[in-house]
């Protein structure tokens, strides 16, 4: 699977990247090291114990990391959900949250694919 | 390494504050060829970083949302400590709500980066904010560099001119520094005192410069009035009062200027500096506060340093007497107010014109300088650096007071030595002294020889290896002790290097030293007659030969005869003394570079050098050594070997002078005898290897 091919998948924007970032080499890099990105588990976690102040961190940095990486389906509906988070536990939250598990989920398989082609 | 004006210069440090790993990552990716980067996950190790590394970093590369302490919290505490002023911050951050942006701003951001990265915009944002910041700097310092130097040369002009005029009155140059220094301290206190009273440090700066000028209209004063070495008339006491006005004349014909503080303020100490409180001054007899503060307080500080300075007229008073009179109103009524502060600053007066010199009156207005960068805005970032420095001081001396040592600190330029508090009343000298070479306190103390040494050490050493160690003897209260300097010279950073003065301490290690000493000697002494050991005598005798290969030495060993008697029936305590009284007889009878030791229970030891032949020296030895103490008879039995005969081994002269001696005892005692060839064969008949020798009877 080509760098292209993974961002395909994910749905993603593979020329905005490469535009900001210069060198596919650099993007894929960032690309696979998103596999040990801890701030999903965050998620996760906080939300279970109902620490919805980290919950609301952990998702704005997922976002964040998205926006770098033109994660756009991803960054969508992380971003969604930060801003619902940012008042706290609201109606919407869970239905967001699921999108972002969804989304998240998608995402890590495409990058999986990417990786077994690509032995680090 | 970057390249600056095509100089190499280090590489400068950015510090990441993001609490993801893969936004530090990327960043650092994108910096990290040409900047070092420290990293942060959150606010709180963020500003640790800051606090620890300071001015070191050249930019912040900020997040807001981070966990322990968020974007915010960190402007915050950079901005408490001001470090917000020396260290640029961009912030990088998903949050683009226009309130963030505009909190941001208000807390010093210099920039706002929003996401997603562009590496472009970020290396080109990163490089502008960080040149901007270093050019700003360099003004800051530029202008600070002017700013000093400015004060540094008005106050050289002013202080040049004053002394033009002082010079024709006779008075010496320190009147005017003198003036200045009081004109200082009263106007500070008096501000203290009363708030109504209060200036600013730049008006007190102000007057202060303006105060060397009160006495130019004395110019117009014929010399023979001026420098009359007795009481005026009334006629020239007029023509003198005269002073003033013309004084103030002088300052308001210039043709400019006139709108000028510094003129305002010398005008008014002109005119007005011999007012009085209650108006019966002069010229124009001005009463209680109608009089400017500046010349109410020049005034007083005029009398004062008249009163005990010497002029033509008069001899000088002392600082007690001199305040006494002013305030029972013997020179005119001042200010109440002027009066308490008088008494209240009498013993800081004192001190302060005893230290005034040049040195001083520098170090003082570079005082006045640094507090004024203090108060203009634009150069406050120089704060920190001034706290820091502060902070520093503040340490050493607190170490040095607990420390109960005394430590010193000396520089070049001015020349002068800083004692810590302790040191300084150890050694019963002031804690400042002025050109320590030629006081003559110090010199006294420490001895001139060893001032020089111990600036040839500090002198003599390098960057690199910088300190010294110097054993000295010092005269502290009329006793010697010796003790012990450990200094570091201080070298200045430029090419080739300066010395610059040097700290260190003085310790005493005088009770250790004499403790040594004592061991020397009992180890190298007979301890009960005072007399070299055989060991010690040995080795300078080897050396005497040595230094003198070509000459004449004889060894000689003598006992007393029959003393195991003397110990059985007077005992041993009289033998001790007999002993005694042997070693002083010696004594008195060997000549300087004679050794003499004590080298068996009542055997000695005589080692002498000869011109002609040693018969001379050895009877007059001899004879002097026989006679009686205390009602027992001395009789001696000696044997002498002669460097002639037997050579310079010392082994080879000492067994022949005890065969010499055993030929004397075997033929009845009582003699001196110089060995020769027939003993050598004697005594190898009735070798003690035998053991068929029986020793005769001591």
């Amino acid at each position: 699977m080509t760098l292209k091919e993974c961002y395909t998948a994910l749905e993603g924007d593979y020329e905005g990247v490469l535009n900001r970032l210069r060198s596919e080499k650099m993007v894929q890099k960032f690309v696979l090291k998103f596999l040990n990105d801890k701030s999903h588990e965050l998620l996760v976690t906080s939300m279970e114990a109902g620490n919805y102040e980290e919950a609301f961190r952990a998702a704005h940095t997922i976002k964040g990391v998205c926006q770098n990486l033109s994660f756009t389906k991803l960054y969508e509906s992380s971003h969604l959900l930060t801003e619902n988070l940012r008042a706290g536990y609201g109606a919407d939250t869970d239905e967001l949250v699921q999108r972002v598990e969804a989304d998240y989920h998608q995402t890590m398989a495409a990058i999986e694919e990417l990786q077994t082609g690509n032995p680090a | 390494m970057s390249f600056i004006n095509g100089k190499k210069s280090p590489r400068q440090t950015i510090l990441i504050a993001d609490d993801s790993e893969m936004n530090r990552s990327i960043l650092t990716d994108m910096l990290g060829d040409e900047y070092e980067i420290m990293e942060a996950e959150n606010g709180v190790e963020a500003v640790s970083i800051l606090q620890k590394y300071g001015n070191t970093i050249s930019l912040l590369l900020l997040d807001i949302v981070m966990p322990e302490m968020d974007g915010f919290g960190v402007l915050t505490v950079m901005n408490k400590h001001r470090w917000i002023e020396d260290i640029p911050v961009i912030v990088i951050s998903a949050e683009t709500a226009s309130t963030h942006i505009e909190r941001a701003y208000e807390l010093g951001v210099t920039e706002f980066i929003s996401r997603p990265f562009d590496a472009l915009i970020l290396h080109r944002r990163v490089v502008n904010t960080i040149l901007l910041y270093a050019k700003q700097k360099r003004l800051i310092d530029l202008v600070a560099d002017q700013i000093y130097e400015k004060e540094q040369q008005s106050g050289l002009m002013v202080d040049i001119l004053s002394h033009i005029v002082e010079f024709r009155n006779g008075e010496s140059g320190m009147h005017v520094l003198h003036i200045r220094t009081l004109t200082e301290l009263f106007l500070k206190h008096l501000g203290h005192r009363d708030s109504a009273y209060q200036l600013p440090r730049s008006e007190i700066s102000l007057i202060c410069t303006a105060s060397a000028l009160h006495d130019i209209g004395k110019i117009s004063i014929p010399g023979e009035i001026l420098n009359k070495p007795g009481r005026l008339t009334d006629e020239e006491f007029e023509i003198m009062k005269k002073h003033t006005l013309v004084g103030a004349e002088m300052l308001k014909a210039l043709p400019m200027h006139q709108e000028e503080p510094l003129i305002k303020r010398a005008y008014e100490i002109c005119r007005w500096h011999h007012e009085r409180y209650d108006g019966r001054g002069y010229p124009d007899g001005l009463k209680g506060d109608e009089i400017p503060v500046s010349a109410q307080v020049v005034a007083l500080a005029d009398v004062y340093d008249a009163l005990t300075s010497e002029r033509v007229y008069k001899k000088a008073f002392s600082h007690e007497v001199a305040v006494n009179m002013i305030l029972e109103g013997k020179c005119g009524q001042f200010n109440p107010q002027l009066m308490e502060c008088l008494k209240e600053i009498e013993s800081v007066l004192k001190e302060e014109l005893r230290f005034d010199s040049d040195a001083r009156a520098s170090q003082r207005q570079m005082q006045n300088v640094a507090e004024e960068l203090l108060r203009h805005e634009e150069l406050s970032a120089s704060e920190r650096t001034l706290q820091l420095l502060e902070h520093e001081r503040m340490k050493y001396s607190f170490f040095a007071d607990m420390s109960e040592e005394i430590q010193f600190e000396y520089t070049v330029a001015p020349s002068m030595v800083t004692l810590s508090g302790y040191g300084a009343k150890k050694l019963g000298l002031d804690e400042i002294l002025m050109d320590p070479h030629n006081n003559e306190k110090v010199q006294k103390m420490m001895g001139i020889g060893t001032l020089r040494a111990i600036s040839n050490e500090l002198r003599s050493t390098t960057p690199e290896h910088p300190q010294i160690k110097y054993d000295h003897e010092i005269c502290i209260h009329g006793e010697n002790r010796w003790m012990r300097t450990v200094g570091r010279a201080m070298w200045s950073t430029d090419e080739p290097p300066r010395y610059m003065g040097a700290i260190g301490k003085t310790t005493d290690i005088h009770d250790e030293r004499t403790r040594i000493d004592a061991l020397v000697q009992m180890a190298s002494h007979d301890s009960m007659t005072g007399l070299f050991n055989h060991n010690y005598a040995k080795e300078r005798i080897k050396e005497r030969i040595g230094n003198r290969q070509t000459g004449k030495f004889a060894l000689a060993i003598f006992d007393l005869d029959h003393f195991k008697q003397a110990n059985d029936n007077y005992g041993h305590m009289f033998g001790d003394k007999v002993l005694i009284h042997m070693a002083e007889q010696l004594r008195r009878s060997i000549r300087g570079g004679d050794i003499a030791a004590r080298v068996g229970g009542d055997e000695f030891l005589i080692f002498l050098e000869y011109k002609e032949e040693a018969e001379t020296a050895i009877q007059r030895i001899f004879t002097s050594l026989e006679g009686t103490y205390e009602d027992f008879q001395i009789s001696v039995s000696m044997g002498v070997a002669r460097t002639d005969m037997v050579g310079t081994n010392y082994d080879k002269m000492f067994h022949a002078a005890d065969q010499a001696l055993y030929s004397v005892k075997r033929s009845g005692r009582g003699q001196y005898r110089f060995y020769d060839d027939t003993m050598q064969e004697m005594l190898s008949v009735i070798s003690p290897i035998d053991g068929s020798e029986e020793k005769p009877d001591n």
